[in-house]
């Protein structure tokens, strides 16, 4: 985003850091979509293999409750 | 410790003057539409077919953002239609400021439809109103079918996608399907249209959305 070439500010976005376990590579993929698709959530990042999983996010739009919702819908355990 | 004090939110300084330049084009009914995409997705040549098609429809007028050159502006004009050339001198997108300086110098009252066409860049022109009605994105196949996914912010902005150059689909390793889901999964209900400027599939329907637009802001 904008605030990546320095030439915009960050619009109120938070980028958390989760811990999730249990990702399989199918639905690491499935879960960066559904993160994608929740309201002001602007980048997702996945490493499948250690569950590392960074989103950034507009708490303004989006609650953390409903990020790890996407997690739990799954099975998946995901700490902060 | 050191301390940074935020003196001015940029942002906040631009969606004021964007919210300006917004009711003074609803004053006079002029419908603007935002046009975004890479450098060489294909906004100049969409913008060229719409202009063949609309220009004896619509009074149009287009606001052209580039880096330095006048290039973009110089084809613009070859078609008859009034255009006004911002050079951000490196700036990577058009701000509301921008627009609205060159706004004034506009006939409103003789306009039905406002294309700015943004500087070439995926990523920082979807962060910055510029009084616009709507945004539109144009992505070419060539760009590859996970660059919705990459650049979010852009797909969940826009109104309408334009998945241009479609002609040359068998040439290409873009998974349409994918793209499309995608891009709803990022902006449920948005539209997406594929088009190919060469063979001109898809501008028809580009063209109708457009006039389906002016009319709707014609008639408040």
């Amino acid at each position: 985003m904008c605030k990546e070439c320095g030439c915009g500010e960050t619009n109120g976005n938070t980028r958390l850091q989760f811990f999730v376990k249990g990702y399989t590579e199918e639905n690491a993929k499935e879960v960066e979509k559904a993160l994608l698709g929740l309201p002001g959530v602007l980048f997702v990042h996945i490493h499948a293999h250690d569950g590392e999983t960074v989103v950034d996010y507009a708490p303004a739009k989006t609650k953390l409750m409903d990020i790890i919702g996407v997690f739990s819908a799954r099975g998946l355990e995901a700490a902060l | 410790m050191a301390e940074i004090q935020v003196m001015k939110n940029i942002l906040g300084e631009n969606d004021r003057i964007a919210a300006e330049n917004q009711a003074m084009f609803a004053a006079k009914g002029v419908y603007v539409v935002n046009l975004m995409g890479s450098p060489g997705a294909g906004k100049t040549s969409v913008l060229e077919k719409t202009m063949e098609k609309l220009k004896d429809e619509l009074k149009m007028a287009v606001i052209e953002g580039d880096l330095f050159t006048s290039k973009d502006a110089d084809r613009i004009e070859r078609h008859g239609v009034p255009v006004i050339q911002i050079n951000t001198a490196g700036g990577c997108h058009l701000d509301a400021p921008m627009v609205q300086k060159v706004a004034k110098q506009m006939d409103l009252d003789n306009l039905d439809l406002l294309i700015v066409e943004n500087v070439g860049n995926l990523v920082c022109p979807a962060e910055f109103a510029v009084g616009e009605d709507d945004k539109a994105v144009v992505l070419s196949i060539t760009e590859g079918d996970d660059k919705p996914l990459k650049y979010p912010l852009i797909f969940k902005e826009s109104a309408i996608a334009l998945l241009n150059k479609v002609d040359i689909l068998p040439y290409c390793n873009f998974d349409m399907e994918s793209a499309k889901e995608d891009i709803t999964t990022l902006h449920p209900g948005m539209k997406v249209l594929e088009v190919s400027c060469t063979t001109e599939q898809g501008i028809d329907a580009w063209c109708a959305w457009l006039k389906e637009k002016v009319a709707g802001k014609k008639n408040g």
